[in-house]
């Protein structure tokens, strides 16, 4: 029977694009996702990374836009374009590696709290609860500052603290499912812990789950900003918040280098945006509930 | 950081809503709250004894220091007795109101934090109390007009604004408004003395902070509230509302908001976590002197007890905003008051 | 003098994704003042539609053609402000109260206010008392006015509603599935006190239900709705005693008189039964196959205080034979169905099958619900809504590895359960399926594994009424051609009487009375049977015997 099920997946596929599609901010989203994501993966191949080594960098600093640099420099003299550029590499990388670990330990803990009964569900809850009041972004901060600076620190910062949220939504939608009539009937049938979570709690919770990490994405590239521009970034590597960092230390917004300013902070917010909206559309599609309010 | 957009919320209010009798309830949630705010001390101590290396080192690393200076040092600090004893003397202090003393500046962290409070205070109550304002006025607006340009239009600022780190936000700003306001601190060095004068000098240098901490948090808050509002509209009792010949609006005030406000106020507290998370950066950048901005200063050093103390006072203050929304609901919805 | 109401050629098109659905049309309709109307039909047949179109309340994706003249005025054609001003003081709605129909943050007695602040000029000391009296009339304290809905029964809800009608005097009440989700007992007490109410005061009174029985109990005249239009319409007595559509005959065969030999081991089918194969005498005193001995279980409340929902039952299910276990709504016989199944663990007391104990590990359990199996109330929620026909059939032959070729037994599970030809429902899912096809394929997977109980939770409460005989009608085929003994949980007598041999009626956690089935229907014994018997709209068994 592995034919009829995957041509029904199929299907659902199908089904599920055609009520994307229709959500129109959701395809304007993933537009422009797929093409950052494809110009990021493509940066090696179409620019010069010799352009951002402050040593051989070979404008003045902080020039406003011009033919040459379009726009403009940093305080090295490094085209802001390049390192915008570049910035989207950390950015991504660090969105997607926390937003795995996040989801995944998120969706692990919100299916266990919510199906096993007894003490330790009960502690993992108390856990979650904990975790989801303190604010993640204090804790990131202190994570991030007694480990080494670097790339997974910031990733496993990150990625530790944010996954309450999941945790929270997916136990919430495991405890709908498993309220459903039809847990029961499969408990009668005589079928087992992993019988009900893999056939019947796994599936419909895992749609929900990619909707969730679309907007973890958004949110996880955000604190990785904040996290840089805190100085708490790996230094060796620009990412956008670190060039925001640069920008307010070294005086340059005070100097009126809007160009400075402008690219990565507005990277940030399309990315973001892009993500939120993608999150959104897929939510409406999958969420029945969402879906029934229309 | 707080990725529970306005979809999620239903389900959690839901399971808030199953009641139990209220001094059990009560006792329940202070009892949880005592209990987060042990495990934040426990995991804040652990946390920053965690950091790999000698603190006394990383303190002393530009200057040079003899054996016997480092081991008075140590002393002092309190970081040559074993961890367990270290955790004994932290905890029985913090009766006291002992923070600890921190690493660059040698004075109490206590009363660096006591000193910041005030100007945060400041600058947390004005966004908020505007934010909920806007967001709740904005957020009723759109879902009652559903799909309409209004709704769309600030649907999408929202959505932006949500998408925007605060602190770029702040730096735009200060680009943009290039000498209108002050750029950095909470007072002018040369302003007359006298109530007015210095308020009016306050009020001037809040105004680009609490407008960026604003423009962010008033985005979520319309969220949740045209999210709230919109599940509320299916709602059976609406019908029957406009059966008995009630005007749209009528029905819209006094049926639907008021059971669309019990969970949006609710969120409002339970959402500080991400107030507290954007003063910080907001904070640093204009260098307003309160908890964010002694976080930001802390971290440069990084100054370990300052850090803890920040960290232990602003987690506390979540706990507790959070205690106080769970009573809240409780007064708040009839359905659960009662048992 | 123009009629209350008259409906002319009334149609109601809903604009949908799809294209325009038609959901009532050419509805014709007329009642005087203080007359009463009826009108029947299952869920989706338009009946609320009607209803709701009166006062124009339709979601505004739904477009009305034809007239509906209220006091002879079109209300199709009033403007905002006239139409404000006639709803709730020309005509009034009792929404079905015991669900949402109150807002659930305001006190009762605001909301019975509304309206008279809203239409008369009454000084507000005289609001207060206004709404005392209208309490007082529907024989709630007046002290209730400061309640929350969430404090009220669902039985006091609908009198608040009902109060709430009567707020501002109005000429007309539509009551939309007034007592749908209450206790028989509690049915019979507010269909009473709504009709009295309503005769008192010469009101005029359409009743909207899919229970031909509360119509025939309450209504002068009933009208029958079918997909959007009415096939049938006349005097009470005459649509309910003579029937001439088909779906009217299907709606009255729905709701079986106690005590009416026609109906006894004859649920509405239009397959012909088995006959009755030769059955041994049961051994009275010989345990049953599925049995409970002192079953005791005991919930907390939040409180901590014991909360017995079970308190001490002995009941037998013997091979053969189909048990209806009858009781109000907590009254615990879900509570007892559950832990008969080993879904809930008994505080006392044991559960016998076959004999032995009914093991507690795990292994155990998966071994006894071979033979016991479950088929639950609402199907269409017992069936995992991504999984096809095949696999829910399939799922319980797959737990428990049972030899043979699968499809072969999900093919005849299907045919058991009289889904014919089998093969073209295995790919289908369940949202595809009519509610009786899916409570057909919950039997099926429950047949799947060969058992020799099923133990059946209100197995037709929620499906429509033509539906509900089909499936009774299978539950009895299977035990006269299979031999398979059933326990059947319900609130309705009249599925007793329909399929059951034998009645257990369960009152606060214990058996009042067993016995067979026209010994406990037909001569009640304790005070509670007979009490459930007087509440049948449709008259009790001693009511038909001296009245036909």
């Amino acid at each position: 029977m592995t034919s009829p099920a995957w041509q029904r997946r199929r299907t659902a596929a199908g089904q599920l694009w055609r009520e994307f599609r229709t959500n129109r901010g959701g395809l304007i989203g993933l537009g422009v996702l797929v093409a950052i994501v494809v110009l990021a993966v493509l940066a090696p191949l179409i620019t010069d990374e010799g352009g951002l080594d402050v040593i051989t960098a070979t404008g003045s600093p902080l020039e406003p836009p011009s033919g040459e640099y379009w726009l403009g420099t940093d305080v090295d003299g490094r085209s802001v374009l390049l390192l915008t550029f570049w910035g989207a590499r950390v950015s991504l990388l660090v969105g997607f590696a926390a937003t795995i670990l996040s989801v995944f330990i998120g969706t692990l803990v919100g299916i266990v709290a919510a199906h096993f009964r007894g003490w330790p569900s009960a502690v993992l809850l108390r856990i979650t609860d904990f975790f989801l009041v303190l604010p993640s972004l204090v804790l990131a901060i202190a994570l991030s500052s007694v480990l080494t600076k670097g790339i997974w620190t910031i990733v496993l910062a990150v990625g530790v603290t944010s996954w309450p949220a999941t945790a929270r939504l997916v136990r919430a939608q495991t405890l709908t499912i498993e309220s459903r009539p039809y847990i029961e009937r499969a408990t009668a049938l005589g079928g087992g812990h992993g019988h009900i979570i893999g056939k019947h709690v796994l599936p419909a919770v895992l749609p929900l789950v990619l909707a969730n990490t679309t907007l973890v994405v958004g949110s996880s590239i955000i604190a990785e900003s904040t996290l840089s521009f805190l100085g708490l970034g790996d230094p060796t590597v620009v990412s956008w918040g670190s060039m925001l960092q640069t920008a307010l230390s070294s005086g340059s917004v005070t100097a009126g280098a809007w160009w400075y300013l402008l690219p990565p902070g507005l990277a940030i917010v399309v990315i973001v945006l892009s993500f939120t909206l993608v999150g959104r559309a897929l939510e409406t599609v999958l969420n029945p509930r969402l879906k029934a309010g229309r | 950081m707080t990725s529970t957009t306005d979809g999620h919320l239903a389900a959690d209010l839901d399971e808030r809503r199953a009641g139990t009798s209220t001094p059990r309830f009560v006792a329940g949630k202070v009892g949880g709250a005592l209990a987060s705010l042990v495990l934040v001390v426990v995991l804040g101590f652990l946390l920053f004894r965690m950091i790999p290396g000698d603190p006394v080192a990383t303190m002393t690393r530009d200057r040079p220091t003899s054996p016997e200076q480092l081991a008075l040092l140590r002393e002092r600090l309190g970081v040559d007795k074993p961890m367990w004893q270290q955790f004994l003397d932290y905890f029985g202090g913090l009766f006291q109101g002992d923070l600890g003393t921190s690493y660059m500046y040698s004075r109490p962290v206590a009363d660096m934090i006591g000193e910041r409070l005030g100007p945060t205070l400041l600058l947390v109550g004005t966004a908020t109390v505007l934010a909920v304002l806007l967001g709740m006025w904005l957020g009723i607006r759109a879902a009652w007009k559903r799909d309409s340009a209004f709704d769309r239009v600030q649907t999408g600022v929202a959505l932006t604004l949500w998408s925007v780190p605060q602190f770029w936000l702040g730096l735009l700003l200060l680009i943009a408004t290039q000498g209108l306001f002050p750029s950095r601190g909470m007072r002018s060095p040369d302003v007359p003395e006298g109530f007015v004068a210095q308020s009016l000098d306050v009020a001037w240098h809040l105004t680009l902070p609490c407008v960026t901490l604003l423009a962010v948090i008033y985005a979520q808050y319309m969220l949740v509230m045209r999210s709230s509002l919109l599940e509320e509209m299916g709602s059976e009792y609406l019908t029957t509302a406009r059966a008995k010949g009630l005007r749209d609006d009528l029905v819209r005030r006094r049926h639907a908001v008021p059971n669309a406000l019990l969970p949006a106020v609710t969120l409002v507290f339970l959402q500080f976590g991400m107030v507290v998370s954007g003063t910080i950066t907001v904070e640093a950048v204009f260098s307003w002197p309160g908890l964010g901005l002694l976080t930001y200063e802390a971290l440069r050093g990084p100054d370990l007890p300052l850090l803890q103390g920040v960290f232990l006072v602003l987690a506390g203050s979540v706990i507790v905003m959070n205690l106080l929304a769970e009573l809240l609901y409780r007064v708040l919805d009839p359905r659960v008051r009662a048992s | 003098m123009s009629p209350l109401l008259e409906l002319r050629d009334l149609g109601v098109t809903y604009a949908t994704g799809d294209g325009e659905v038609r959901a009532v049309r050419d509805v014709n309709l007329t009642l005087e003042p203080g007359e009463t109307l009826g009108i029947a039909g299952e869920s989706g047949s338009g009946k609320s539609t009607v209803a709701l179109s009166v006062l124009r309340l339709l979601p505004r994706t739904a477009r009305v053609s034809g007239e509906i003249l209220l006091d002879g005025e079109d209300v199709t054609g009033m403007r905002w402000g006239r139409l404000r001003a006639v709803r709730w003081s020309s005509a009034s709605v009792v929404f079905q109260g015991a669900m949402h129909a109150l807002n659930p943050v305001r006190k009762v007695g605001e909301q019975i206010a509304e309206p008279i602040r809203l239409h008369t000029s009454l000084a507000e000391p005289k609001v207060a008392a206004r709404v005392a009296e209208l309490l007082e009339q529907v024989d709630l304290p007046p002290a209730k006015a400061r309640s929350y809905p969430h404090e009220l029964s669902g039985g006091q809800k609908q009198r608040v509603m009902i109060a709430m009608a009567l707020a501002c005097e109005p000429g007309l009440i539509l009551a939309d599935e007034p007592t749908t989700a209450l206790d028989v007992v509690v049915q019979a007490q507010v269909l009473t006190l709504l009709s009295g109410l309503v005769a008192e005061r010469g009101i005029g009174l359409v009743m909207i239900t899919h229970d031909l029985s509360v119509l025939a109990a309450t209504c002068a005249r009933i009208a029958v709705m079918y997909r959007g239009e009415i096939v049938e319409q006349g005097p009470g007595s005459e649509v309910m005693g003579r029937p001439r559509h088909e779906h009217t005959r299907a709606l009255a065969a729905a709701f079986p008189t106690v005590g009416d030999p026609v109906s006894r081991f004859a649920p509405a089918t239009a397959n012909p039964l088995p006959p009755e194969p030769a059955r041994e005498e049961p051994d009275a005193d010989a345990p049953g196959l599925l049995a409970a001995r002192d079953l005791r279980v005991t919930f907390r409340d939040r409180d901590g205080r014991a909360v017995p929902a079970v308190a001490g039952v002995d009941l037998d299910v013997r091979r053969d034979e189909i048990v209806a276990l009858v009781g109000q709504s907590g009254s615990g016989k879900t509570t007892l169905a559950r832990t008969l199944l080993g879904l809930q663990r008994p505080t006392g007391g044991s559960v016998l099958y076959d004999g032995s104990l009914v093991p507690t590990s795990s292994a155990g359990l998966k071994e006894y619900r071979r033979q016991v199996q479950l088929v639950l109330q609402d199907p269409a929620s017992a069936l995992n809504p991504r999984h096809t026909v095949y696999e829910a059939v399939a799922e319980g032959p797959r737990i428990h590895g049972l030899p043979g070729d699968e499809r072969e037994l999900v093919l005849e599970a299907l045919e058991s359960a009289e889904l014919r030809p089998a093969e073209t429902y295995l790919a289908r899912l369940p949202h595809e399926l009519s509610g009786g096809q899916r409570q057909r394929v919950v039997i099926a997977g429950a047949l799947a594994l060969r058992p020799s109980v099923l133990v059946a939770d209100e197995p037709v409460a929620s499906l429509d009424a033509s539906v509900r005989g089909e499936i009774l009608g299978l539950l009895l085929r299977l035990r006269r051609e299979l031999g398979l003994a059933a326990l059947v949980i319900t609130h309705d007598l009249g599925l007793a009487w329909n399929i059951a041999d034998r009645v257990a009626v369960m009152y606060r956690g214990q058996l009042v009375e067993v016995g067979s089935v026209e010994q406990v229907l037909l001569e009640p014994r304790h005070e509670y049977t007979k009490s459930l018997l007087a509440a049948l709209p449709m008259g009790t068994a001693s009511a038909f015997e001296r009245g036909v």
